[in-house]
């Protein structure tokens, strides 16, 4: 008796605890949508927005921006003092000595292939995206895979309807340009027309930034196939001539050049911007000036990028002096005295003191002495004229790239504070660099005439026309048009000048055609066998 | 509840709820100098979290005693879950530079626009340069909808995010005692521990146990020699899950996360936030598995007034939970998996007590401990860096790193040779191109961030009335990375108008040398401290008052350091931040952390 009620207990108990809270562990959808493994976007408009704002990081000043420019003869970043050091990472670029676990090598790595897979995730046909949204997906997707082929050589692929364990198929050379082209043909079939002048709209994919981009990668399509094979390759004459055409096809939608060269980085309107990314401008403005350019806005700034002098010496202009005025081109922009009185087109006077606010902070590149709103010949922070100079030397006036006081090195500004210190207008394709392209895909074929492009733009800057264009001279026009634009390296590479001798490229990194590629991120290597390391690392 | 059925067999429910609240609000003055987005702006953010944890656990107990043994059989079941909800908001643009006024209007603000909103949404935002509220909802349809603002805006742009999840743990055990003639006691214990933070197939670990001891003093064969002996062996696997959070076996997609970040220029937001994929599913999620094994003797002398205890162990942990990189192309460039990694720790630790003076007015006893810790990453492909140094041109300057072959937190770094003529830093050049380079020439300088010894002796005398009790504590074998020397105390400081320590200032540095991380800030952590010291007196009290004792005290914490560590302080906790998204945690890293506190009580003890 006492045993059968000692059971009945026991398996009241049980079962109250059986009943209460054994479960089956399964989590709920409670801030999430649960899938057991990719089945289609919830809601492809909003990933639309969520693939775009991923874009927006080409605002950084970092990463793809730093391989694009800093790994040129555009841009360098001295230590100075302790400013700057950061691990090296600034000064490895610009030597040419970067190592295999850089992080602003393994970062875009990561980035422009999460945005290529994003963009394969709107275009998943389970995701049911409109048109127009997969049309935008393969201009993104397109953008992507090209960076990641311009920078690293090889472009690993998810199929989006194999389980997520599966290893990504990895493309090179000409099958990575085939996908590429194939999504940019798409792109340019589904994405709308926009007109020239409505630039508000070229925030997110045109059929002009579709075919700027075909263009660009039809430019380069030499180079890509022969980039884990030697190097060498000629251009093919019919791509040559689809760049012309395509060139053509934006200029016929009334995109043409700008006659006021510094308007075109403001957030109005304009004929030459194709493509803009909703980035602020912020990093461009202030990672190069002085902690004592301030405007009320933004109190200084972080004194860090400058250009070499043999990168200023390519315009015309005195190579000691960029005062307003002083007969330099107008590219190379200039540095005023004084600000400009409060009320000027597109500024403010937050600090009413009847100055346009920022309007002293000159344009292009800065050199020599700096001077306040108020014309006051501005000082560095110990007391000294903030005076920027040609040179980098260290404490003992040798040349060094570590060591550094605050004012050496030559500083470039394209957008400018006073019409807002952190806009988010970054200027990504514009009309110019497709004409320089037309340029270029007629001087390598030998058709048109590529010498009346270029004088078209040059006439344009108000600099002479030239006789008989040559490699160089279109190299040189590219670099005094489109510097700090995020084409210097690709610029480069194509004409064949990369691996050149520049100052402060390591020594033994001259001719080191290793450096034509970025190494392969060695945790990438380990999680995925179909990638190898690229040549030389 | 407990209930007892018979003498021997007995049961017990424990229930338990424990819920917290917490909520956040912090503010930056738009009067703030020199940071980008909240000068002349204004900046504060408002966060919630709640808390809510349920437990039950419920287990069945049968004793039972015979002639010459005794047998203890436990079975049980528990159940946990852990639910976090709560919210994220900050906000742009101020009307007042009163931090309370702030604070105020953004809470009011915050719950304002939450009643605005009908049905339920994941976040929603609003800035000048937008005409209209926009909420992002998830539930039952991802959609965004955008709706007139009917309510007072306290701040000029405002963002806010849900969050709601539970994750629940559910284990089934059982232990077996038996002792045999009080000399052999046998332990076998098996828990199958389940938890929803892993997939169907792997959501359940089964973790056995068994241990067994000897009380060798017992056996005739020892004699009276020893009046404690007792030999120990165990050993075991036990499960981890920790570190891992919320869904990351399955493929979910949300609203991305927006922050203060998203409201850029000053106060505008530009990017439309979008439906994101926030975890791609890994399906082999499994239980991180530690197996221990522990060997040990308990002895003591002289009805142990020498006693003490030696034990030797290995511990080894397989299976790691931990954020790796993912084959690109990935969602996020780190994803949490179970590496092919171990780290095992092995060692020692001795303790021996002693009663110097064991009368009726007098004692003095004193203890003693030691222990000593081996520990080793294995078999791990790859490396991760670690322990982020902070402060000005140190971004993404880090310390440690973690590779097989090396212990955990593992210093990492350039080896500093000396100032050269000209005041410069010279580091060892390691890859032999003739160049000492702070950054191309980091190796691992054979020191880490965990104590090999750890020590401590307690000291108690009392006489009559009177106790004293002291207690020193020790760690030896192990390096502090002087961060705050790093970043502070260097020539290069003097430049931006910053004091230095009167050792940098006579170092003969370069005042525009870089500095960079190496050898130069990585000392020796070593150190002994007081940790504890106390006298007390009891009054003597005749007990017929209405005072039934009454006693004063004086303790005093951390009372001395004996350090050759030139910081403040070589016991270091302070989190230096994540260098990357693996997000391993560093250790001895000293980042302007705060000194242990020296504290001094006194202490009135009175009964009535």
């Amino acid at each position: 008796m006492k045993r059968r009620q000692v059971k009945f207990y026991v398996m009241t108990l049980l079962s109250v605890v059986g009943l209460s809270s054994c479960t089956d562990l399964e989590i709920e959808e409670s801030d999430s949508f649960i899938d057991e493994g990719f089945q289609g976007l919830e809601n492809t408009a909003s990933a639309v927005n969520q693939m775009y704002s991923g874009v927006s990081r080409l605002g950084d000043q970092a990463n793809i921006y730093a391989l694009r420019e800093v790994t040129s003869d555009a841009l360098l970043i001295p230590t100075r003092g302790a400013d700057w050091g950061d691990n090296g990472r600034w000064r490895k670029l610009h030597q040419h000595e970067w190592g295999l676990e850089e992080q602003d090598i393994i970062t875009p790595f990561d980035n422009w292939n999460a945005s290529q897979l994003a963009a394969s995730q709107i275009l998943d046909e389970r995701s049911g995206a409109t048109p127009g949204e997969a049309a935008d997906a393969y201009f993104i997707r397109a953008y992507s895979m090209w960076s990641i082929l311009d920078l690293f050589g090889q472009v690993p692929i998810r199929d989006t309807q194999l389980p997520t364990t599966a290893i990504p198929e990895v493309f090179t050379g000409a099958a990575a340009v085939d996908l590429i082209i194939a999504d940019l043909d798409a792109a340019i079939l589904g994405l709308p027309a926009v007109a020239a002048g409505n630039t508000d709209a070229m925030n997110r994919g045109t059929q002009a930034a579709a075919r700027f981009l075909k263009a660009k990668v039809l430019l380069n399509r030499h180079i890509y196939d022969a980039q884990l094979t030697g190097g060498g390759g000629t251009p093919a004459a019919a791509d040559m001539a689809e760049v012309i055409s395509l060139v053509d096809a934006i200029a016929a939608e009334g995109y043409a050049l700008e006659a006021d060269y510094f308007n075109i980085f403001r957030n109005t309107s304009d004929t030459e911007t194709i493509w803009w990314t909703e980035s602020g401008v912020g990093n461009r403005i202030w990672n190069g000036l002085h902690y004592n350019l301030t405007t009320p806005e933004q109190a200084g700034g972080w004194n860090g990028f400058s250009t070499l002098a043999e990168y200023f010496d390519m315009f015309e202009g005195d190579p000691n002096s960029n005062l307003e005025g002083s007969g330099q081109e107008e590219r190379r922009g200039f540095v005023p005295t004084e600000g400009v009185a409060a009320g000027a087109e597109g500024t403010v006077d937050d600090d009413n003191d009847g100055i346009a606010d920022g309007s002293n902070i000159g344009f292009g590149f800065l050199l020599g002495q700096q001077y306040g709103p108020d014309g006051t010949a501005l000082e560095d922070r110990q007391g000294g004229p903030l005076s920027f100079s040609r040179e980098f030397v260290d404490g003992d006036g040798a040349p060094n790239l570590i060591n550094n006081s605050e004012v050496t090195g030559i500083r470039v500004i394209k957008y400018n504070p006073r019409f807002g210190g952190f806009t988010n207008h970054s200027i990504q394709f514009r009309y110019a660099d497709a004409l320089l392209m037309k340029a270029e895909a007629e001087l390598r074929s030998g058709t048109g005439n590529a010498t009346a492009t270029i004088n078209e733009l040059r006439t344009v800057r108000g600099v002479a026309p030239i006789g008989d264009l040559d490699e160089a001279e279109l190299l040189e026009e590219r670099g005094k048009e489109l510097f700090v634009e995020g084409w210097r390296r690709n610029d480069m590479i194509r004409f064949g000048q990369y691996l050149r001798q520049w100052e402060f490229k390591g020594d033994t990194e001259t001719a080191n055609d290793t450096r034509l590629l970025f190494p392969i991120p060695l945790p990438q290597l380990l999680a995925n066998p179909n990638l190898q390391q690229n040549p030389g690392y | 509840m407990e209930y007892e059925f018979t003498p021997e067999l007995s049961a017990k429910v424990n229930l338990g709820y424990d819920k917290s609240d917490s909520e956040n609000v912090s503010v930056l003055s738009s009067n703030i100098i020199n940071i980008d987005g909240v000068s002349n702006v204004g900046a504060g953010t408002f966060n919630t979290l709640e808390r809510e944890n349920q437990l039950l656990e419920a287990t069945v107990n049968y004793r039972k005693e015979f002639e010459n043994s005794n047998l203890d059989v436990l079975v049980g079941y528990a159940y946990q879950d852990f639910r976090n909800f709560g919210f994220n908001s900050a906000a742009r643009g101020f009307n007042t530079t009163d931090l309370n006024g702030m604070g105020g209007a953004l809470t009011s603000t915050v719950n304002a626009a939450q009643n605005a909103i009908s049905g339920s949404f994941q976040q929603f935002y609003y800035a000048p340069n937008r005409d209209d509220l926009t909420v992002n909802r998830l539930f039952p349809n991802a959609e965004t909808t955008n709706q007139d603002i009917n309510f007072a805006r306290g701040v000029q742009a405002l963002v806010f995010d849900n969050f709601d999840n539970t994750d629940e743990l559910q284990s089934f055990f059982g232990r077996i005692n038996y002792t045999l003639s009080n000399k052999y006691i046998f332990t076998a214990t098996m828990r199958a521990d389940g938890s929803s933070r892993f997939g169907p197939e792997n959501q359940y670990g089964y973790f056995p146990s068994g241990a067994f001891a000897w009380q060798i003093g017992e056996e005739d064969f020892i004699g009276d020699g020893f009046s404690t002996l007792k030999l120990r062996l165990s050993g075991g696997i036990t499960g981890n899950q920790d570190g891992l959070g919320f869904g990351q076996f399955v493929a979910r997609q949300r609203y991305s996360q927006i922050n203060l970040g998203t409201i850029q220029n000053g106060v505008t937001i530009d990017n439309e936030n979008g439906l994101a994929i926030i975890a791609t599913d890994q399906p082999d999620l499994r239980w991180e598995e530690t197996t221990d094994f522990n060997i040990g003797i308990d002895f003591g002398f002289n009805n142990d007034r020498l006693s003490g205890s030696i034990d030797f162990y290995r511990r080894d942990t397989q299976d790691i939970l931990l954020q790796t990189p993912p084959a690109a192309p990935s969602t996020n460039p780190f994803q949490f998996g179970n590496v092919d990694a171990s780290v095992i720790n092995q060692g020692v630790e001795f303790a021996l007590n002693y009663d110097f003076i064991q009368s009726e007015d007098t004692t003095f006893g004193a203890s003693f401990n030691i222990a000593y810790n081996e520990n080793e990453i294995n078999d791990f492909a790859g490396s991760i860096n670690l322990g982020p140094v902070n402060g000005p041109g140190l971004t993404g300057a880090f310390a440690q790193r973690f590779e097989a072959g090396v212990p955990l937190f593992s210093y990492y770094m350039a080896i500093f040779d000396g100032f050269d003529g000209d005041g410069n830093p010279t580091y060892v050049d390691i890859d032999g191109n003739g160049v000492g380079d702070p950054d191309a020439d980091k190796t691992f300088v054979d020191e880490d961030g965990l104590p090999d010894i750890t020590t401590g002796l307690n000291l108690n005398f009392s006489h009559k009335n009177w106790d004293v009790n002291v207690f020193l504590a020790g760690q030896f074998g192990f390096s502090v990375y002087n961060n705050t020397a790093n970043a502070l105390f260097n020539a290069g400081q003097l430049n931006t108008s910053r004091n230095i320590t009167v050792d940098a200032l006579n170092a003969g540095e370069n005042p525009s040398a870089s500095t960079a991380v190496s050898t130069r800030f990585l000392e020796s952590g070593d150190f002994v401290r007081l940790q504890n010291a106390s006298i007390g007196y009891n009054v003597p009290l005749s007990g017929d008052g209405t005072l039934k004792s009454l006693r004063l005290s004086v303790t005093g914490q951390n009372l001395f350091l004996i350090t050759d560590y030139s910081g403040i302080d070589p016991e270091v906790t302070v989190n230096t931040g994540q260098l990357n998204q693996a997000a391993l945690p560093s250790r001895g890293i000293d980042w302007t952390s705060f000194p242990n506190p020296r504290t001094i009580t006194f202490g009135l003890n009175a009964t009535f």
